[in-house]
């Protein structure tokens, strides 16, 4: 048995009632398969008074065509996501990342808008009440201080570890968004602001890592059929299920001839947010040879920072993150 | 504020109230003594409370009981409910697929719920059903086993 | 003892365990599963410092918080627990210091969980802290503060023998090498977590407990120790136990805490461990650090063995002076050894404490042993199973340190897995990134000397038959899922002759039963099996001296078959159920009493101090071959395929004897490859499910045993142990196949994708080629 903090749970059943629930709670937490925000419950990392369950707005579960493309609601799960036969077809990227995650129970229970918000992780912070009192808590809580970068000057470095994300951005997702303020879309990699700079110059880290408005909630992605694009997602794990990813990195890429026409790389579970590769269009215009996929690694080693966030030592995370961009790319390249 | 609760519970109506925050893990164990379902981890991290909501296996240590407003659950007590082990508990007692039994009734709902969408899977199917249970006795050797035994002696139930 | 030749009966069945159905029907009820109507919940408030002196534990608030029903402390017990006898320095709560992060300082018992909850955030711990060790080396340094004053220098234990010369042996070699290997610390992690459920009757001032452990006769002694109450006033119930594997050997803290907890509020207690306490209770596989150095001749034989060895064990003593001579003494008795020196250093620190996990002191030793013979093996040029083989045993024989070697399956082990590998076709053609790799183990069938020993036999089963025709094997031993109620019950009704329905195991209450020593070492299936077939054999006498008066028959001409006595093969003879009344007439229901004892020749040499244990009745010997694809990019390592062969005497259960052979062996490669118990500053990291890396259904290959049967003559039916053996053997045969997928020698555990790739990548810049960036 389990002492849950109490909380009171909503249960809207449209979108209009889930705006209104959240406009009257803008503290509460967004319960969609609970396979994140209860294990911060029980782990008593947060203790929202209200949890908003967004699983039964049955406007937010549809996977549909839409314009030129795919319209995926919040409250789509992982599952329906990874077998939907025609955005396996069209997005093979996402389905692909849908069907890494986590393993096939959390799939069944987890959401898009559960993977897309999913709560930064690190080794001091994904621990009990216990041990984060006996560690001095960190700056993500309550604490003064980042155990994983302790000069950090207040800046947090825990991991983003989502895999839709990156699938998505790689193909230039953009994302609704529904608020106080009325409905507004973005590009999906705007959503992530973790940043995490020293100089102060970055919105945000590890712990202020989503770029919603107060009130704000993620209503759907839409992602758009651009024609002749690729795309495909690929993780390194530890164990083959019921982990988050040590790297996961999505690629889409259009060839046209004996050319790269199109690129876009993603990557996750190394810096506080995922992260869309800069400079990729250096890549352009050739066969994906030597010289850019040594300009590919210089890109990865330039943008993405693992942090001593996971036991998995960081340098690894960022080389492995390298190696499966590579063969990603290649693999796509060969289709 | 304790709501009440209706849903439909191996195979049978009923209603009670339950405060908001309470796990349907803990709803089935202490309130209704149904100790089938074990708690094996501090949360989502090991199978061993899995049950079926509407077929389909889910954890019960990160779902809530208010969340299961009118859907139908099902746990490893429903299995045997006609005094009968039914297929998947024969395959996993006659192969050896329960040791020390504690992960079984986990592994037992996720096989249940892998069968009933797909009668006959392959062991790459069977592997991928069962990934979200950790068992710490077998090797999952026999647990492979198990579930394919299974699936034929469902068959041949069906079989006229 | 096995003049007894299993014919048509139950014995090397493949037999599902009799408590199968409960458990997948979940009937089966363990600990957490009992709520009778009043019980409080327990908790307990852990310290938070590794190293303190307490000054103060104020508990005035929780006390008077409404719900609470009692508050322990250290003050309310001041007796000590602990396996050993000679060392016992563990209380149920800490007194005076707290020497982990993770320690039990505090319990409440309240009326539900948010309010204990709540009770433990009142408690007031005041310390002052003191040096904190985390590893055996600043534990050791010169100026380190003692953790207990009884052990300067953080030492529980040192060991050092020398048997023969190793001096001559290494003068003898051609082929000396020495390398220096590391395994992390490892933990059961089994699938329940600790729970006790204690009922305190002030009426009579008695206490029963229901405990998930392995051996209730420990808990028993325990809890009269720490209670201080008379041992006859205590029940100990094991209800269905969730795995062990060691972890529950020992008496932990949460049985005597909820024990005391009882007594103090006057009622019933359930304590439920959440994952992580049941992590921080740890008695786990302990981080060890192994140099050793091997003299070969060209021929591949041994001429001498150096090995030193050092355990970093915890806050408290528990079985660490066992797991420490373990790790030398089991050195032997494997291979033909004719010069050891061995140097043991058990240490104090202030990490959870170590205990027994399965394969108890073996495991760490044997992966650097042959992983140090694989790689000499190649240097000679020498194929690894023909360098076993020129160093086998002949059995019978006593080894240099004086084990009883009375049945070797070894060599038949090594047969069965180099053919069914295809090792001879295969070894050295696999294509790029693929390799095959081999190892041996062995394990004991039960000490021979039991920790705790008063003298009396080493098993005792007694039989119950009553007028209803049903026989009852009532034994202490704990089933744990090893299957040991089974094989009981099957040893039984082999030696009777009579119909399996009729017979039933009741287990696991001390009101009941006779007193067992428990599920460890692998024991119970080789004495407990041999006190079974003794009762069984008493009681087959009963009954076939009733056949004989009705039959008007000698005695020795009776037999059973078919549940029918007959005095010779003409004879149309008695059913059952008349020799039964027979049986009955004098004294109604018939209680037999079945015991084992080793053999004083089992029991070590005394002669060599730190040498000797290790002594059993039975050795269980095992090989294997790993086949891996090592993905060099990545540094991914994926087991492919194993084989192994287990030297198990004789089947008796040849489903139980799979099942735990593939467990062992799968158990052996998540310590290899995935499970790591890390700390920062003391405080145990990897406490869930996520981060402690059991091997998930999707990393597990298919496991082909080969069931080795060498017949020892004291093992029941020609029985040896099944479940630990071939645990060791996977660890170097991993190494040693990803050594000849890529020439890389890992000699750090667990094998993990970083840790791979970081040699590889060292590799790659040693060579001069450029390293990825």
């Amino acid at each position: 048995m389990e002492a849950l903090p109490e909380f009171a749970l909503a249960r809207p059943r449209t979108i209009a009632e889930l705006a209104a629930a959240r406009a009257a709670h803008p503290d509460a937490g967004l319960l969609g398969g609970g396979t994140d925000l209860m294990v911060n419950i029980r782990r008593g990392i947060v203790a929202p008074k209200v949890l908003i369950e967004t699983k039964g707005v049955a406007a937010l579960r549809t996977i549909a065509a839409a314009e030129s493309g795919f319209e995926i609601g919040a409250s789509a799960t992982l599952v329906e996501i990874a077998e939907h036969a025609e955005l396996r077809r069209h997005f093979p990227g996402v389905a692909e990342a849908a069907q890494s995650i986590a393993g096939p129970t959390q799939r069944i229970m987890g959401t898009l808008g559960g993977n897309l918000c999913l709560d930064t992780r690190c080794i001091y912070y994904n621990q009990s009440q216990w041990w984060r009192a006996a560690n001095d808590h960190c700056l993500k809580t309550t604490g003064t201080m980042c155990h994983v970068a302790p000069k950090s000057r207040g800046v947090c470095f825990a991991t983003y570890s989502g895999d839709l994300a990156p699938a998505l951005m790689a193909l230039g997702a953009k994302v609704e968004l529904l608020g106080p303020a009325g409905q507004r879309r973005l590009d999906l990699a705007a959503l992530y602001i973790g940043e995490s700079r020293h100089d102060g110059k970055g919105k945000g880290d590890g712990k202020n890592f989503l770029g919603l408005l107060p009130g704000e909630i993620v209503l759907r992605v839409r992602v758009e059929d651009r024609g002749g694009w690729r795309s495909g997602y690929d993780k390194m794990r530890i164990r083959r299920s019921i982990e988050y990813p040590v790297a996961g990195v999505a690629v889409a890429l259009k060839r046209e001839g004996d050319a790269l026409a199109g690129l876009g790389i993603a990557v996750t579970g190394t810096n506080p947010r995922p992260v869309l590769l800069e400079g990729t269009e250096a890549l352009l215009g050739r066969a994906p040879d030597a010289a850019g996929f040594a300009k590919l690694d210089d890109l990865v080693r330039d943008q993405i920072m693992a942090m001593k966030t996971t036991f998995t030592q960081g340098f690894y995370r960022r080389r492995v993150a390298g190696v499966l961009a590579r063969r990603l790319v290649e693999r796509l390249w060969n289709i | 504020m304790p709501r009440l609760l209706t849903l439909t519970l191996n195979g049978r109506a009923r209603s009670d109230a339950v405060a908001d925050n309470l796990l349907l893990l803990d709803y089935l164990r202490e309130k209704l003594g149904l100790t089938g379902t074990k708690t094996g981890c501090d949360g989502g991290e090991c199978g061993a409370c899995t049950v079926l909501i509407d077929d389909r296996p889910v954890l019960s240590c990160l779902t809530l009981a208010a969340s299961c407003e009118g859907r139908r659950i099902d746990t490893v007590e429903a299995l045997s409910a006609d005094g009968k082990l039914n297929a998947v508990q024969r395959g996993f007692h006659e192969k050896l697929g329960a040791q020390c039994g504690y992960c079984t009734p986990g592994l037992v709902m996720a096989s249940e719920g892998l069968l009933r969408r797909d009668p006959d899977p392959d062991e790459a199917a069977i592997r991928e059903a069962l990934a979200s249970n950790i068992c710490r006795c077998t090797g999952y050797v026999k647990i492979i086993e198990a579930v394919r035994h299974a699936a034929r002696l469902r068959a041949e139930a069906a079989a006229p | 003892m096995n003049d007894l030749t299993p014919r048509r009966g139950p014995i090397g069945a493949a037999l599902p365990l009799v408590d199968g159905p409960d458990k997948v029907s979940g009937a089966a009820k363990y600990t957490a599963d009992f709520l009778p109507p009043g019980t409080l919940v327990g908790r307990i408030l852990r310290s938070p410092h590794g190293h303190a002196r307490i000054l103060a534990v104020d508990t005035a608030a929780a006390r008077a918080l409404p719900g609470v029903k009692a508050v322990v402390t250290g003050a309310d017990c001041d007796k000590t627990f602990g396996v050993l006898p000679i060392a016992r320095s563990e209380h149920p709560l800490a007194r005076e210091r707290v020497r982990y992060r993770g320690e039990p300082v505090a319990a409440v018992a309240a009326v539900d969980e948010a309010t204990a909850a709540r009770a433990l955030e009142l408690i007031r711990l005041e310390v002052e802290e003191l040096p904190a060790y985390y590893t055996a080396a600043a534990a050791r340094a010169p100026d380190a503060v003692a953790l207990h004053e009884h052990r300067p220098g953080n030492v529980e234990r040192d060991v050092l023998f020398e048997l023969g010369s190793t001096a001559e042996g290494f003068a003898k070699a051609d082929l000396v090498r020495e390398a220096v290997y590391n395994c992390a610390e490892v933990c059961q992690n089994q699938m329940e977590t600790h729970a006790a459920l204690a009922e305190w009757d002030p009426l009579r001032g008695r206490m029963t407990v229901h405990a998930s452990t392995q051996v209730p006769y420990y808990v028993h002694l325990m809890l009269a120790r720490v209670l201080d109450i008379d041992m006859s006033r205590i029940r100990v119930v094991k209800p269905f136990v969730g795995g062990g594997f060691g972890a529950r050997t020992e008496t932990l803290a949460v049985e005597l805490i909820a024990a005391l907890l009882a007594r103090k509020a006057g009622g019933k207690v359930r304590i439920v461990l959440t994952r992580e306490e049941t992590f921080l209770t740890h008695r786990g596989r302990p981080e060890t650090d192994i140099r050793l150095k091997i003299g070969l001749t060209k021929q591949g034989r041994i001429t001498a063995v150096e090995c030193e060895c050092t355990q970093r064990g915890g806050a408290h003593s528990g079985y660490g002076v066992v797991t420490i001579l373990y790790a030398g003494s089991m050195l032997y008795a494997i291979y033909d050894l004719r010069a050891v020196r061995y140097v043991g250093t058990r240490v104090l620190t202030n990490t959870p404490p170590c205990g027994a996990f399965r394969g108890h002191g073996t495991v760490d030793v044997r992966f650097a042993f042959e992983s140090l013979l694989d790689r000499m093996a190649s240097e000679l040029g020498l194929d690894p199973f023909a360098l076993r083989r020129a160093n086998l045993l002949t059995a019978p024989t006593f080894t240099d340190n004086d084990l009883m070697v009375n049945s070797y399956g070894l060599p038949e082990c090594l047969d069965w897995v180099e053919r069914e590998s295809g090792w001879r076709a295969r070894k050295g053609k696999l294509p790029k990134g693929k390799g095959l790799g081999m190892a041996c183990s062995h394990y004991i069938s039960g000490a021979s000397k039991p920790v705790n020993w008063t003298g009396e036999p080493h098993a005792t089963v007694k039989l119950k038959l009553d007028f209803d025709g049903s026989i009852v094997v009532l034994t202490g031993a704990a089933d744990i899922g090893q299957g040991s109620s089974t094989v009981m019950l099957q040893a039984a009704a082999e030696v009777l002759g009579l119909d399996l329905g009729r017979f039933r195991v009741v287990s696991g209450d001390s009101d009941v039963v006779p007193k067992d020593n428990g599920s460890y070492s692998s024991r119970v299936t080789f004495l407990v099996g041999n006190a079974t077939i003794d009762a069984a054999r008493k009681l087959r006498h009963m009954l076939c001296e009733a056949a004989a008066r009705l039959l008007e028959a000698r005695i020795e001409d009776v037999e059973i078959e078919g549940e029918i006595f007959r005095a010779g093969h003409q004879d149309k003879g008695m059913p059952f159920a008349a020799v039964l009344t027979e049986a009955l007439k004098d004294t109604g229901t018939i209680t037999v009493t079945g015991t084992y004892s080793t053999i004083p020749e089992s029991h070590g040499g005394k002669k060599y101090r730190g040498a000797a244990i290790g002594g059993t009745m039975g050795y269980s010997y095992s090989a294997q071959v790993v086949e891996v694809t090592v993905d060099e990019d990545t540094g991914r390592i994926t087991v492919d395929k194993v084989w192994v062969a287990h030297d198990c005497g004789k089947a008796l259960n040849r489903l139980s004897v799979e099942g735990q052979v593939q467990g062992s062996v799968w158990m052996g490669m998540g310590q290899a490859m995935s499970e790591e118990a890390a700390y920062h500053d003391g405080l145990m990291v990897m406490t869930n499910m996520l981060d402690y890396r059991v091997p998930t259904i999707q990393d597990s290959p298919p496991i082909e045993v080969g069931i080795v049967e060498s017949n020892d003559p004291h093992g029941p039916f020609g029985a040896k142990e099944a479940g630990e053996g071939s645990l060791a053997a996977f660890l170097p045969a991993l190494t040693a196949a990803v050594a000849d997928a890529t020439g890389l020698r890992i000699d750090d555990l667990p094998a993990t994708p970083d840790r791979v790739y970081a040699l590889l990548d060292k590799r790659r810049r040693q060579r001069g080629g450029k390293a990825a960036r």
